[in-house]
């Protein structure tokens, strides 16, 4: 069984792995290379919790094999997040409430700034279809939606918390 | 006392795992890795119902990288009855399957190998002898004469206090019919629910150099987990370190302690961190769902919209196991009148045994069946004797003082109250009958034949 | 996994040589996203696999009379291109944005039922296939690629290569019901496309996925609208025909008898928006 040696950019940084045929990038980014954002949900491409973006696009890592992403630029939440404080996506799910167990929220972040990356300005609908292919057992997807509207608005995060419930018995009529 | 006072009370608190979550820091137990660490990968019964003759590992210890197989022979106490502590049983579940096999997916041995795909490898290299046995689907028919006996006491279903079913009397149920106007019957299925977590349930357990295990384990309850593991090992429970409380959702499906007895005992017999994920084959196909339910109701139903009488014969399948479902048939039993005052009342719940899936804990067990179930009722009672639907509630609502069909006193009634408040959410205008009730005053409501 | 090599050929030719030389012991795949999971969790265990993504397969080239797609086009370019009917909605009907950046028009040939949303566009818009082993190309109607429930007329040694739309004439109309409004297995699909003459129906194509073997043409619908005004009549009578003549199955997703039901339903409905 021939390994190879396979090269890419991850969160900026050149990087070289050793893999056997087929092994896939969830395997090398967690258990190879320690990224644990990343993670692991059915192994099938159905939950959306492996998204990792490759090139700026949303893609599957326990259905992508290390050998296709050669010479590639790979972006996991790692490489979102900034040295001091939260990158505005990450502030935002944390200020809405956007995340109780927190298994989906890695996909749903990188996908969300894919999405933004691709449009700055989304309109519900397309955020909403956007995050579609990411799973959610928790939050009932409202907050997660918010939360992307929110930076896609430009709007300040760090609202009082009173004006979000105002604003949810407005939804209920 | 304003809010402006309070720094928790009426303050939105933000998470304290909520920075974790969105830098993708917070540790779940597949992040965890140890150098030495063994997977535990379960041979499974793809039978519904069987006789276990002989297990040959000889094609799986063959495997590169086999290590050890666990059979119920290597399990200290082979008894899984997770409510022991409680002083529920009867002891009707094995950890690893002994004689009989009672459900598709039922754990049989436990193999242990180098890598995951080793144990995959052999869990498919080992050769089970079975011989097949009819088996049954159906609650109703499981309680029929003939149909295949699932318990070594001889019955499918749970005996309670000597009973075959958990029973509710109260008043004189035919009494309470032969003074109804209307008889309304209705049967309600809730179907089984996988609670889907995207992070299936998993351990790892880990021999410490102090002779100690740590085990790291998504489950929901870390001192229920530990005590039952501590149990079927026949340790003192100070042996075990149980560490956890970071759950990729659960929403009741990590209580049934599945994966650590077993992880725990193969630590412990090859020295090894060993770890136990299901896949997300076996979180849907082998892991524990909402109970599935089948509910009678028949009611009598005065021309004023007073229920008199309410009879319920409910079936709970706890399929092939015991798990939580005795106890979610007593909640069940207790929330299937609803929050109505109803004179006259029989209720027989059956925790019925089939070769399904075991059910188990999900989100209010027994009482959201028993929700869903009497309102649609309610519903199909107002439609029956041309009543508004809010007023046939409101007529019917417990109030303060009132006695439950099963003798205690309401004390915190308010149902009154949120039928109120849901009313003014919602835009409705409730007749002004309805607008004076309160759960405080027990007087019969008297609504007027002309709206008002 | 047992898999002891994976090659991703860089050319056309470089793909089809190693076709020839390992035939049936090579797993082809492009996307990834119907074969891995397979392999991942054990089901499929090949010794070798060749995958598509870097062999030139991936395009969309107008020519006069048509629209030509590389085989390993991922299906996110099909949604996004503006120059035939039906396609980008076909392709949006398939999982979320990473399966459509991911999965290709080809690979969609080989989703197994109710799979095939791409497809049933492909078919009532006369699409070919274009397959190719070392010797020799030809060219197939999609219509005729399907020779069974997962079984094709692809040689051992053949690949698909390219997917040939030839510019529709008519109105179309495309739908697809399913559990969910999105990222959803199909419980029925229909594509359809009206050709007029004046205020008749000249051509009819009717294709329908989820409800057979592979997705495939409703004849008898088809040859029921010919000639018909597209009526209230005509519509309910090709529904009802399109609803006997389908195969459908039942799955957890859907009953045969729902699926037989729901084919009339949604026959109908495209239909008539074709009429509107």
């Amino acid at each position: 069984m021939a390994s190879k040696i396979v090269t890419f950019v991850l969160n900026g940084r050149e990087t070289e792995v050793m893999v056997k045929p087929l092994t896939t990038m969830q395997v090398v980014l967690r258990d190879k290379l320690g990224y644990n954002a990343t993670k692991v949900g059915c192994k099938e491409g159905a939950c959306g919790t492996c998204t990792i973006l490759v090139d700026g696009e949303p893609m599957l890592s326990c259905l992508l094999p290390a050998e296709d992403v050669e010479g590639r630029q790979v972006t996991t939440l790692e490489g979102l997040t900034p040295v001091d404080g939260l990158h505005p996506l990450q502030q935002a799910f944390f200020d809405n409430y956007a995340t109780q167990c927190g298994y989906c929220t890695p996909g749903m972040i990188m996908v969300a700034k894919a999405l933004l990356d691709h449009n700055p300005s989304p309109t519900r609908e397309e955020i909403v279809d956007a995050l579609s292919g990411n799973l959610c057992r928790c939050t009932g997807y409202e907050p997660i939606i918010r939360a992307v509207e929110v930076v896609a608005e430009g709007q300040d995060s760090r609202r009082p918390a009173m004006a979000e419930r105002r604003r949810d018995k407005e939804i209920v009529r | 006392m304003s809010e402006q006072n309070l720094d928790v009370v009426g303050q939105s608190v933000k998470r304290r795992d909520g920075i974790g979550h969105v830098t993708g820091k917070t540790v779940f137990v597949d992040d965890l890795r140890f150098p030495d660490m063994l997977y535990l990968k379960m041979v499974r019964s793809p039978y519904h119902h069987a006789r276990i003759k002989g297990i040959d590992f000889s094609a799986a210890e063959k495997v590169p990288g086999f290590v050890r197989a666990f059979t119920y022979k290597d399990v200290p106490k082979n008894i899984y009855t997770i409510l022991c502590l409680i002083g529920v049983g009867p002891d009707e579940e094995p950890v690893l399957a002994e004689q009989e096999v009672l459900y598709k997916g039922e754990q049989i041995a436990a193999i242990v190998a180098e890598t995951e795909e080793a144990a995959m490898e052999a869990v498919a290299k080992t050769r089970v002898d079975f011989e097949e046995l009819p088996a049954v689907f159906d609650v109703e028919e499981a309680l029929k004469p003939g149909a295949p006996i699932l318990k070594p006491w001889g019955t499918n279903y749970f005996v309670y206090e000597g009973h075959d079913c958990r029973r509710i009397r109260y008043g004189d149920i035919e009494a309470g019919f032969a003074q109804a106007d209307y008889i309304v019957e209705g049967r309600y299925q809730p179907g089984p629910v996988e609670h889907a977590p995207l992070e299936t349930t998993a351990c790892i357990a880990k021999p410490e150099a102090d002779g100690r295990i740590t085990v790291y384990t998504n489950t929901q309850a870390l001192y229920f987990t530990m005590d039952n593991t501590a149990l079927i090992l026949q340790v003192p429970f100070n042996k075990l370190h149980f560490v956890g409380g970071t759950v990729g959702g659960a929403f009741g499906g990590k209580v049934d302690v599945i994966v650590e007895p077993i992880a725990t005992l193969a630590a412990m017999r090859t020295g090894r961190p060993v770890k136990y994920q299901f896949t997300r084959e076996e979180e849907f196909h082998v892991s524990s769902t909402r109970t599935a339910w089948r509910i009678y109701f028949r009611d009598g139903v005065s021309k004023d919209g007073h229920i008199v009488a309410r009879q319920v014969t409910s079936y709970a399948d706890s399929g092939a196991y015991n798990r939580h479902t005795p106890y979610a048939v007593t909640k069940h039993a207790a929330n299937i009148s609803g929050p109505y005052t109803i004179p006259n009342v029989h209720v027989d719940v059956h925790c019925v045994y089939t070769n399904r899936q075991p059910s188990s804990a999900m989100r209010g067990f027994g009482v959201t069946s028993a929700s869903f179930s009497t309102e649609l009722q309610m519903d199909k009672i107002a439609r029956t004797i041309g009543m508004d639907p809010w007023e046939i509630r409101l007529i019917n609502a417990y109030r303060n003082g009132d006695i439950r069909p099963y003798q205690k006193v309401v004390e915190d009634a308010t149902l009154v109250e949120a039928i109120k408040g849901a009313a003014k959410l919602v835009g409705h205008e409730l007749p002004k009958w309805a607008q004076a009730m309160n759960s405080w005053d027990r007087g019969a409501a008297t609504p007027v034949t002309v709206e008002g | 996994m047992t898999t002891k090599a994976y090659n991703l050929p860089e050319s056309l030719d470089e793909a089809l040589g190693m076709l020839a030389q390992y035939g049936s012991n090579l797993l082809v795949m492009a996307g990834g996203t119907l074969a891995m999971p397979l392999i991942t969790k054990g089901v499929s265990q090949p010794e070798r696999v060749m995958g598509l993504r870097r062999a030139g397969l991936s395009y969309v080239r107008e020519t006069g009379g048509s629209v030509a797609i590389g085989a390993a086009t991922p299906l996110t370019q099909v949604v996004n291109y503006k120059g035939l009917p039906l396609l980008p909605q076909a392709a949006h009907n398939i999982g979320g944005w990473a399966i459509r950046n991911m999965g290709t028009v080809g690979g969609n040939l080989f989703a197994p039922p109710p799979a095939g949303d791409l497809v049933v566009a492909l078919l009532a818009l006369d699409a070919s296939v274009k397959l190719a082993n070392a010797r020799r190309q030809r060219v197939v109607p999609l219509a005729g690629f399907f020779s069974g429930f997962m079984a094709n007329v692809l040689e051992p040694d053949e690949l698909v290569v390219e997917v040939q739309v030839p510019r529709p004439q008519g109105d179309t109309a495309l739908l697809k019901l399913g559990r969910l409004h999105t990222d959803t297995p199909t419980v029925v699909g229909v594509a359809t496309r009206i050709v007029w003459e004046g205020r008749k129906v000249k051509e009819a194509r009717v294709a329908l996925n989820g409800v057979g073997p592979y997705p495939m043409r409703a004849r008898k619908a088809e040859a029921m609208l010919v000639g018909t005004a597209l009526d209230e009549a005509a519509i309910a009578a090709a529904a009802a025909a399109a609803a006997g003549e389908c195969e459908p199955f039942s799955d957890p997703i859907a009953s045969e008898w729902y699926r037989r039901k729901m084919t009339g339903v949604i026959v109908s409905r495209a239909l008539a928006q074709v009429a509107a």
